[in-house]
């Protein structure tokens, strides 16, 4: 449910509360809450795990029955139920008949993935062509960037944030060496200001304008993986399409977290790995995006037979008809059991919408801000307990589900009681929590469930 | 069973049927080989498919029931048994734990390919630390030609197989490009003699002693895939590393089916996938090697020493299940001599007596014309080749290879005229030569009809 047409998250939770008599953190709002939620059913589609079958999970404090309060799907997506059936029809056909397999059944394999990029392309607001399922992310980020980044003397650089996932930032230098230039000079790193956690957009868009001359690429998440901040991917694309630069996305916490319209923004390319909010299990087939624009200009650099046309793609030849687009990027045969399981939770994707998604994921989100600033404030009566502060911004267009939450003390010891109390959740040493309430099968009660256990732990932590 | 000590096939095959009072030819002959088979039991790891349950077969000609004729574990090698127990436990501590999984059970995933990696250098000859699992086969290669091709004016050229398998040769042309030369000039080609199949190892040698001082990499398949030559990757090594080159090659046809020594042959690199000959299904998880002197020299894109450091990406735990089962069977045979050295010397003895038979019933006799003859590509030479043989027959094919799937054979078919037939020690039999044989025959006569 929405905040009830048109009121913030406060005034929402707030009517909620007083239309029920009770206070704002009482975990009947949370009931109510999820009592409304078209989308709460969609839980049903995902193993939830028990609080007994976590390995920290101390049943002393904790009744292990209960399900556990998920709250990392931000790295570790849960498994969608179907995924087991899907394997076991994929094992069955090749137990069945071997290498007959590749042409047979609901997932021939020599273009099992290709059936799925219709579902992708709509998670990420592309048109099926612009979108290939191949590899590992950073794999796919190479790929793409052996053709997107061609670098000049003039035009050298490459623009990406200062604590960009490691990958991204292993992936740029490397590229960079790899034709010739040096890090040094050609990686302009993006600085929060003094005192600041985040990136202001306004910032970027400078950084753009007076560098963009130099840069070859603008190469940046959708979403950041430490702060959780949302990147104006439209106009931060037109901007550093005007200065003549390339924009690549890497999403792998943006694909099934935020609304993408790559299409409609125009970025060059990007990829993104399924195994976060896309839920298809450690590893799983990741993908690639180019725009149609491309789609006979920019040719893969490196190439294998994956990337021929299907229909000509056994005769074995050696004279490669690539096909146009992301589809030539591809190289090698995919494996049909990552396609099993990518396929049973594009299926759940495909029973609602990003943008109905997203709707929860706001108030859920700010739910889970509002009971944390509720708790964890300045106020005096609170002196002895830690503050904390929430990196991610707090505009809603700027974040997606995760919130970065950074506590005044060390929370190794907080993070410990917490999972002994059957919350999973990611820790960033020294002092951050980060917390990723997911629209797909997360809840308000989950939202609620975590605050009160995250008061317990507080407690335990200190004595 | 070995050729009874020294004999060859031939030998072998005249001594069993002399001792069976039958001829050479019949199939008592393949059952008391299968019965004197010590790794006949392998099979039973496996799921092989039956006539009935395959989309081409015609149950008005052949028994439904019985085991099919499965002679393409060079394509896509049959499923182990174990993989669905692995796929459940990971899938089952995935859905009870979520992010726990990482470190926790007995694949973890945040390394669960490193505990496969100790098994699978054993298959290919190589220490643990030499062999990363990772990708597909084209995306390893790549990345192993990003830091081995390192072309300069004076030595740029790739040198590889006229025919070489199409991801080799779009993956050499497109590094070429990459490196800003050209593949005009920068691809050496190696062409048979004329009116030769197969590459002959003296010629490979002298066109390295020719042209080695250009030649940045020389990148060769271990095995062919279309004529089933096996190369003498150690003397090809040693000619080309004489001459400064570097070598690596391309095993997708030769892991799991010949023995591989690639520590000692001193190869620089190599690269396989896992699907074909290693049975890990469609798309399986492919292999990596870089040879340990190059550990602290040639580096990739991230920080690791040798090949490890190549790898970029996460890896898919369901993959490194099916992986695992396979391996198990692969090397589950615990003898004086290891798991590879007695699968060869089944598969020469296998692939001899397919050999045999097709010489028995596929010659120049007179008495036989109107029949097809069959040409045997592959080297006849044990030593230059794996389980594969590649029958050219003297006429089109696609009618008889269309009788063989009706009547339950699955093999390989190359246009127009070559059949791959690909016997395989893990799971194939004496057995299933001679009823391929049988039907064959039957093909022939059908298609002629």
């Amino acid at each position: 449910m929405e905040q009830l047409s048109g009121l913030t998250v406060r005034e929402t939770v707030e009517k909620v509360a007083a239309s029920l008599g009770c206070p704002t953190t009482s975990e009947r709002v949370a009931a109510f809450l999820d009592d409304h939620d078209e989308l709460r059913h969609l839980r049903e589609n995902f193993f939830m795990p028990k609080i007994a079958d976590l390995p920290t999970s101390d049943l002393s404090l904790v009744d292990g029955a209960k399900d556990s309060i998920y709250l990392v799907g931000n790295s570790l997506g849960l498994q969608p139920k179907m995924v087991k059936k899907y394997l076991e029809e994929e094992l069955d056909k090749w137990a069945k008949m071997g290498v007959h397999g590749h042409m047979q059944g609901s997932r021939p394999w020599a273009w099992a993935e290709n059936n799925l990029e219709v579902l992708m392309a709509r998670v990420v607001g592309a048109l099926p062509e612009e979108v290939a399922l191949m590899n590992g992310l950073t794999v796919n980020l190479h790929l793409l960037m052996l053709s997107f980044y061609q670098p000049t003397a003039a035009r050298h650089k490459i623009l990406l944030e200062d604590k960009a996932f490691p990958s991204d930032h292993y992936a740029a230098e490397s590229q960079i060496r790899l034709r010739g230039f040096d890090p040094e000079q050609s990686m302009l790193l993006l600085k929060p200001r003094p005192g600041e956690e985040t990136l202001r957009t306004e910032d970027i868009l400078d950084v753009i304008e007076k560098e963009g001359a130099s840069v070859a690429l603008v190469m940046l998440s959708g979403v950041q993986y430490y702060t959780g901040q949302l990147f104006n991917m439209a106009a931060i694309t037109k901007a550093a399409q005007n200065k003549g630069c390339l924009v690549g996305f890497d999403l792998a916490h943006a694909a099934g977290n935020v609304e993408l319209k790559l299409h409609e923004w125009g970025v060059d390319f990007a990829c993104w790995c399924s195994y976060k909010y896309l839920n298809s299990g450690c590893g799983g087939i990741a993908g690639a995006f180019i725009h149609e624009k491309h789609q006979y200009t920019i040719k893969a650099a490196l190439t294998g037979w994956w990337g021929h046309d299907l229909k000509t793609r056994f005769q074995m030849s050696n004279e490669l008809e690539l096909q146009p687009g992301v589809k030539g990027f591809r190289l090698s045969n995919q494996p049909v059991l990552l396609v099993c399981a990518l396929q049973a939770s594009l299926e759940v994707f495909n029973m609602t919408s990003m943008q109905l998604l997203r709707r929860k994921s706001l108030l859920l989100t700010g739910y889970l801000e509002y009971l944390i600033g509720h708790y964890y404030n300045e106020d005096p009566a609170q002196a002895g307990k830690p503050q904390v502060r929430i990196i991610t911004p707090s505009d809603p267009q700027q974040r997606g589900c995760q919130l970065s939450l950074c506590f005044s003390v060390p929370i190794q010891r907080i993070f410990h009681q917490l999972e002994r109390r059957g919350v999973v959740c990611d820790m960033r040493h020294p002092s951050v929590l980060r917390i990723a309430p997911v629209p797909l099968y997360n809840s308000f009660s989950d939202v609620h469930r975590f605050i009160q256990t995250l008061e317990a732990s507080v407690a335990a932590s200190c004595q």
